[in-house]
Parts: structure tokens; C-alpha cells; sequence
């Protein structure tokens, strides 16, 4: 919990001087397109926590969105299929895409950064391909899909605020997430590995396995991100569709709290980390800042949090060393 | 266990090769033909990027081949720039007879522009590169076509007026600054002048237009649709926006839509994106301007097939080809996408 103090400060800060000059911030239309945006990115961010803990890295998500994305209107649209074995052969397909990484990752003994390099490369190529590059989507049809990703749910007692359906599954995974890592031991057993994997492996811990099963985890969640983000914004060009995402990903579980070298994270600061940057993006256009500084700022803001972050646990290190300096173990290396 | 592994790895290999030389007949197996097959000259047909759009120009290119008479390649650079000059440089390599090209950013491709000019016949084609040596544009004039868009959304706002937000692309671009700026001139009521420019991020006042500002995605259209959320958040009371790519009217309507906003704030669309006819169809969208990017590939193609052979009369007086631009609207909605649909059919004329 207390890792997650210095990024949930920077998003309260940001919605607040966010909310104090611009009264349209707080209005139900737009917290409540914050909230979809947000959750959509939380998944993939979620996803790529797990990869991150143990030490790896994913970059083939965007291309497993754009993959996903395509080949759920494709087969819908195209070619009849029915929605339930659509999304079914969607979500195996990132199934096989996990299980490739974690296979040629444990047992091949290649590098997360290549094999997925490899991946974003491969993903995007092949959904390029199939689709001859035509823009696929769900047209007017698929209401009852679509309400999966643009569906809002009323708040009880609350009128005029609804819920976003995207925000229900986004926190049901979330939810189930820090269980399995918090509450389970093969969540234990993930952390550990992720701090030093050969002494985990001398445990005893199957630490092939975890690694595999974080892989499938992430890749599963990219493409359930895909169908989503599909769904609300309809029209998938091939070639771009979630280009980038991956880094969107990645920062957002970064600035929620996992260390790149494994053995740290927490969902719920992951979870924050995806709302700051869609806030940030947010409030760029309400407060009608040029939109041409948008990575500028986005990047100076998200560069502040982390360092003042880093500046709070120092000094709250310093405390523990003064206050019992019997105990006292020298901080980590500056 | 490794050797399993290779064999694995190699059969994989092997099956997507087999894939590809199974892949279904279409602008990819075109392109796989010889250059030099038989005597016939090749010229190229490239885009600024990947749309619907393009794949209207490049089914008129390929018609425009088959009559002519020349093998016809399509390149839709899908990373921006740098791929497109990459793609012209390939081409080039392969002794193209003749390139039809939009460039994307044409005052800072010029190089590019020039080298392909000096190698091979070039010509533009729905975005002008006026510096370069390139022998004739074959397109609209954007800044009417803006001008028009601007007629529609005085329809739409009425004798009130309003404020108007713009979403488009990119600005880099030669046609999206054109469009925009005819749009803007027509709206505050003033003189033709094509070589004025209202930078954007601030507000522009007329007497009954306010044109609030323009919003660029560089074709992210999750993002094309958030900034036009952030737009209805931002101004409750905004009248009218307008999409000057293709793909942005779709994503403004379904924010609109989302929002509850239909007929309270208009929108008016640029090309002829289905969702966009449909939406006219439907009464949320008012009106849209076209282009005829189909006319586009079949000329661009056909004074290029006269150029390889050596006849220079194919090229259009004093270097431009105008394919005017049109404006949709219910009246002519209907008949306008059936004419559409017969043009996108395979083997559609």
C-alpha cells in the first residue's frame, strides 16, 4: 500500500489542479470517458505487470491488440462467425500467442526483449496480411457485443453517474489479480523468482512454469484489451491499431510501482498508473493547452512523479536508519 | 529436446511460406509480378497512408491498367513519411516507368520528390507538391473543396451560427491545411486566397462563426475519438464539428452519439466513409464533401500509361487535373453510395 502513496498523490494532483481550472473535468460525461479509457489500458497494463515482476518484458502487445482487434470484426463480419466462438478463437489465439512466448522464453532460453520484439513485429505483419490491410469493423451491427466496451451501467443512487462496463471488468480482473499475487502462494512464488530466479529455482519453485504462466497472463489480458478496445472505437485500421500500446502499458505498471528488474509491483499502483496518463491526456485538451505538447508534458509530469517518488522512500529510509540504527541496513545503492 | 525444437521451428516456417504462395489474388499478388513482364510498362500508385479511401483509388488505378494497358503497383506506406519515401526509393530501384504519388508532407519531401521526378515520370495526385518537378497534379482544388465543406456547416448552423471544432490527421499536409483554411475563410466571410494560413491553437471569431480549434491525431483513431469526446466535455455548448480526414466524422458521430448530443451539436464530414453516408442517412450527420478518389487512380494511371509510351499530350493544361469536388447531403445521399458500391465491387467498373 505505501508504495502506491507517491503515484496516487500525482493523480490526485493532477485531478485536482485539473478540476480547480477547468469545471467541465468533474462532469459525468468526462470522468466517465476517463473511467473507459482508463480501463482499457489497465487491462494491457495489468497484463504486463505480471511480465515485469518477474524480470521480462512483453513489447508484442500492441501488436497482439492490433492482432485481436482485427481478427474479432473479421471473423464477425466477414466470414459469420457466430460471437460466442468469435471471441472464444480470439482469445485462444492469444492463448497460443502467450504460451509461444513462455515456451521459447523458459525452454529455448531466448531473451523476453527479442522474443517479443519478434512478436510485435510478427502480430502486426500477419493481421496486416489477412485483412489486406482493409479497416475492419462492427458497422451498425453487434449492439449487444459493443455494450461490452460502450455499455454504461447506472449507479445506484447516484443520477446522471453511470458506470462504464469496461470499468466492471478492468476492476474484476484487477480484484483477481492481487489476489492470486497477494493471497496465493504461486503469486508469492512470482515475486520471488522475479527478485532472484536461480535462488527461487533452488527452492524448490517450478520457475519455468511461473514464468510461462506470466506470459499467458499477459498476452490473455492484450487480447481481451484488443476485443475492447475494438469494440468502443469500431473502425481497426490493420496497421495501427494499438501501435505504441505497449509502452503505454509498460510505463503505466512502471509508474504503478514494478521495478524493470523484477520482484516488485502491485496492481493497485499499476491500475493508478494507467488513470494518470488518461487523465494527463485528458486534461491537456480541457485545458487547452497545445495538443503539439502533449508528450512533452506528459513525459516531464510522469518524470517529476518518479523522482519525487524516489525522494519520499529515501528519506523514509533515512528515518528507519535513525530511528534504530541497531537494525539498521544500509540503504540500496543511490 | 533441441533438435525437436528446430524441426518445430522449421515446419513452421515452411507451413507460413506455403500460406503466403497460397494467398488469395489481390493488390499483394499484383505486386509480386516481374517488372519486365512481357514488354508492358509498370508505373506505381502510391498513397499517403492506408484508408478506405486509397483502396477506391487503387481499385480506379487498376481499372485504368487493364484499359491501358500497363501493370499497375499500389504502395500504401503505412508509418508516415519515412516509409513513403523508403517505398518511392524501392520502386525506383526496380526501374518503375512512372509514379502517381500523395505526398505526405510535400514543402520537406522535395529531395525525394525530385529524385523520383529525374528517374522516372512523376505526378502527384491528390495532394499537389507545387516545388517540385513534378509534371502534373491530378486531384481537387482542396482549398474549394474546404470552402464547400464551410457552405455546409452555415447550412447546419443556420442563421444563428455557432462555434465549430475541426479534427483531422495531421496539418503536415499539403490538402489537410488547404481544407481547413478554405473551411475557416468561408466561414468569417472572406476574400479567396489560398496562400493564407490561421495557425492553429487559437481562436478564430467572425460575426456568427467561432472556429474553436483544430485537433490532429496523426491517425490514431482511438485518439481521434477521445479528442472529440474531450471536446463535447469542454464545450457544452459547442454547434458544430467538422472532420476533415475520412475517418474522423465516424468517430466524432460516435461521441455525439454516446454523449446523447445528435442534433444539438452538427456535424459535417469530409469523404465518403460508409458510417459517415449512413449517418447522413440516419439525420446525425448533415452533410459531406467528396472527393472522387477513384477518378484519381484511373486518371493518375492513364496519364501515366501515356507518358511511359512516350505521349506527352496525356498531360492536362497547365499542369493540373481537376476532379472537382461534391457535396452530399440527404437529397443525394442514397443514390450517391449505390453508385459507390458499384464502384468498390470486385471487377466493379
Amino acid at each position: 500500500m505505501k508504495k502506491t502513496l507517491g503515484i496516487l498523490g500525482l493523480l490526485i494532483a493532477v485531478c485536482v489542479s485539473t478540476a480547480a481550472l477547468s469545471p467541465n473535468f468533474l462532469k459525468a460525461y468526462n470522468v466517465e470517458n476517463i473511467t473507459t479509457w482508463t480501463s482499457l489500458f489497465g487491462i494491457l497494463s495489468i497484463g504486463v505487470a505480471f511480465v515485469i515482476m518477474t524480470g521480462g518484458i512483453d513489447l508484442s502487445i500492441g501488436s497482439v491488440v492490433g492482432l485481436t482487434g482485427c481478427l474479432l470484426p473479421w471473423l464477425l463480419v466477414q466470414k459469420h462467425v457466430d460471437p460466442v466462438s468469435s471471441i472464444a478463437l480470439v482469445m485462444l489465439v492469444s492463448l497460443a500467442i502467450g504460451l509461444l512466448h513462455g515456451f521459447l522464453i523458459t525452454k529455448m532460453r531466448l531473451q523476453p526483449f527479442v522474443v517479443t520484439l519478434c512478436g510485435l513485429l510478427f502480430y502486426r505483419g500477419f493481421a496486416r496480411w489477412f485483412t489486406g490491410d482493409e479497416t475492419q469493423g462492427f458497422g451498425n451491427g453487434f449492439a449487444g457485443l459493443r455494450y461490452l466496451a460502450v455499455g454504461r451501467v447506472p449507479i445506484p443512487f447516484v443520477s446522471g453517474w453511470h458506470l462504464p462496463v469496461p470499468f466492471l471488468i478492468m476492476a474484476t480482473i484487477a480484484v483477481a489479480a492481487a489476489i492470486f499475487l497477494n493471497q496465493t502462494i504461486y503469486g508469492r512464488y512470482l515475486l520471488a523468482l522475479g527478485r532472484n530466479e536461480q535462488a527461487a529455482r533452488y527452492s524448490g519453485i517450478h520457475t519455468d512454469r511461473m514464468i510461462m504462466l506470466a506470459y499467458l497472463i499477459c498476452s490473455l489480458l492484450a487480447g481481451l484489451g484488443g476485443i475492447l478496445f475494438s469494440l468502443e472505437i469500431n473502425s481497426i485500421q490493420p496497421s495501427g491499431h494499438g501501435d505504441f500500446y505497449e509502452l503505454y502499458a509498460i510505463a503505466a505498471a512502471v509508474l504503478g510501482g514494478c521495478s524493470l528488474r523484477g520482484g516488485e509491483g502491485s496492481i493497485l499502483g499499476v491500475v493508478i498508473g494507467a488513470a494518470v496518463m488518461r487523465v494527463l491526456y485528458n486534461a491537456i485538451n480541457l485545458l487547452g493547452i497545445p495538443t503539439q505538447l502533449e508528450f512533452a508534458i506528459i513525459g516531464m509530469v510522469i518524470l517529476a512523479g518518479v523522482i519525487f517518488d524516489e525522494l519520499v522512500k529515501r528519506l523514509a529510509a533515512r528515518r528507519r536508519t535513525v530511528a534504530s540504527p541497531a537494525q539498521a541496513t544500509p540503504p540500496a545503492a543511490f | 529436446m533441441y533438435k525437436s525444437v528446430f524441426v518445430w521451428v522449421w515446419a513452421s516456417l515452411l507451413s507460413l511460406a506455403g500460406c503466403n504462395s497460397a494467398a488469395p489474388p489481390g493488390p499483394a499478388a499484383d505486386s509480386a509480378t516481374p517488372a519486365k513482364a512481357a514488354a508492358k510498362p509498370t508505373v506505381a500508385y502510391v498513397t499517403n497512408g492506408i484508408a478506405s479511401f486509397w483502396v477506391i483509388g487503387a481499385k480506379g488505378a487498376e481499372a485504368a491498367g487493364r484499359e491501358f494497358g500497363v501493370n499497375v503497383e499500389v504502395r500504401m506506406p503505412p508509418k508516415g513519411v519515412g516509409d513513403q519515401k523508403r517505398m518511392v526509393q524501392e520502386l525506383l530501384t526496380q526501374g518503375i516507368d512512372g509514379i502517381a504519388i500523395s505526398p505526405i508532407d510535400p514543402d520537406n519531401q522535395t529531395d525525394i520528390l525530385n529524385e523520383a521526378a529525374a528517374h522516372s515520370k512523376l505526378i502527384t495526385q491528390d495532394s499537389d507538391a507545387p516545388h517540385s518537378n513534378r509534371l502534373c497534379y491530378v486531384g481537387m482544388d482542396n482549398y474549394n473543396a474546404g470552402r464547400m465543406c464551410g457552405q455546409l456547416v452555415k447550412e447546419a448552423l443556420g442563421e444563428a451560427g455557432g462555434s465549430v471544432m475541426l479534427f483531422v490527421g495531421r496539418l503536415e499536409q499539403l490538402n489537410a491545411r488547404l481544407r481547413r483554411q478554405g473551411l475557416i475563410d468561408e466561414l468569417m466571410g472572406r476574400e479567396p486566397d489560398n496562400t493564407r494560413y490561421d495557425a492553429p491553437g487559437a481562436e478564430i471569431k467572425g460575426e456568427k462563426y467561432v472556429v474553436l480549434d483544430t485537433r490532429t491525431d496523426q491517425f490514431d483513431f482511438g485518439k481521434a475519438k477521445s479528442l472529440a469526446q474531450d471536446a463535447i466535455a469542454r464545450y457544452p455548448d459547442l454547434g458544430c464539428m467538422v472532420g476533415l480526414f475520412a475517418y474522423n466524422p465516424p468517430k466524432c458521430l460516435e461521441a455525439i452519439r454516446e454523449a446523447g448530443k445528435q442534433g444539438k451539436i452538427k456535424l459535417v464530414a469530409f469523404d465518403e466513409d460508409n458510417d459517415t453516408l449512413q449517418g447522413i442517412l440516419d439525420g446525425d450527420v448533415f452533410g459531406t464533401v467528396v472527393q472522387n478518389p477513384y477518378q484519381y487512380g484511373y486518371e493518375s494511371v492513364r496519364i501515366l500509361a501515356g507518358l511511359a509510351r512516350g505521349d506527352q499530350s496525356v498531360l492536362p493544361q497547365g499542369g493540373f487535373m481537376d476532379i472537382s469536388a461534391r457535396k452530399i447531403t440527404k437529397d443525394n445521399a442514397a443514390e450517391f453510395w449505390q453508385d459507390l458500391k458499384r464502384l468498390t465491387e470486385p471487377g466493379g467498373k
